[in-house]
């Protein structure tokens, strides 16, 4: 009777350890199944989703973690919510760069619309300046203070599209048209100071 | 075929008027009309001879 209890310890213990054995390898394919879902994404993660990112990385190194103490099981029941949580991160990718793309294509589609209006702009004033320089009195809405901070403020006009020009040369387009928005309507306020949008 | 700039600014002529007057109104400074006269070439021959209605830029 004791031998058979014993045999049927024995026997259990084969049982667990076997069952657990079946386990190892899908835990480990599922491990990996992670990873490589992850490694896909990895790049437009960093970039859009980092922090959802980070997250699941911790998640897969608890997972890794529980599969090096052999607790497969625990694995393969946390698995399924790590695998949503990439499904997740993809979902946030796909979103931020459709969001970003949009951005993108509104701050061109401004510069556009800025590329052709504030050069005009600028060499209309340009024209003004460089004659009411020369000339011997001011009109009479311009007196002689208020013109010296109009040329100055027109320098800082022309250096701030040129900064704008170059940041969306070099593919800064919402930084550019930011500054070129603000340049613009300071190049307003100088031509109607000048008196030339009567 | 050039096209007009939006932000110019122009002027129609308007009867007594001479370059000179408009050079003083736009610039303070009437010796300054041969600048308008300049820019509006393509309708003005002499800037002793201009006419109610037209109108010129102000450069």
């Amino acid at each position: 009777m004791r031998i058979a209890k014993i045999f049927v310890a024995l026997a259990a213990t084969a049982l667990a350890l076997t069952a657990c054995e079946n386990r190892k390898d899908p835990a480990e394919k599922t491990i990996a199944q992670i990873e490589s879902s992850i490694a896909e994404v990895r790049a437009d993660a960093e970039k859009y989703a980092p922090e959802e990112l980070k997250g699941l990385d911790e998640s897969v190194a608890t997972l890794k973690r529980g599969f090096g103490n052999k607790r497969y099981n625990e694995v393969l029941t946390a698995a399924p919510s790590v695998t949503s949580a990439v499904t997740a991160l993809k979902e946030s990718i796909a979103k931020a760069k459709a969001d970003s793309e949009a951005i993108l294509a509104a701050a061109q589609a401004e510069w556009t619309e800025l590329s052709s209006s504030v050069p005009p702009l600028v060499d209309a004033i340009q024209s003004r300046v460089d004659i009411l320089s020369k000339s011997r009195k001011l009109p009479k809405d311009v007196d002689k203070a208020g013109f010296e901070t109009i040329k100055t403020d027109f320098e800082t006009v022309k250096s701030d599209w040129t900064a704008a020009t170059r940041e969306y040369a070099a593919g800064a387009a919402a930084d550019a048209v930011r500054k070129a928005r603000a340049a613009k309507s300071k190049a307003e306020e100088i031509h109607a100071k000048l008196g030339m949008n009567s | 075929m050039s096209t007009e700039n939006p932000y110019a600014q122009y002027y129609v002529v308007k009867k007594g008027d001479t370059l000179s007057k408009i050079a003083e109104e736009f610039y303070g400074d009437k010796m300054l009309y041969p600048k308008i006269f300049e820019a509006n070439t393509d309708v003005l021959q002499d800037p002793n001879k201009i006419k109610p209605g037209q109108r010129l830029r102000i450069p």
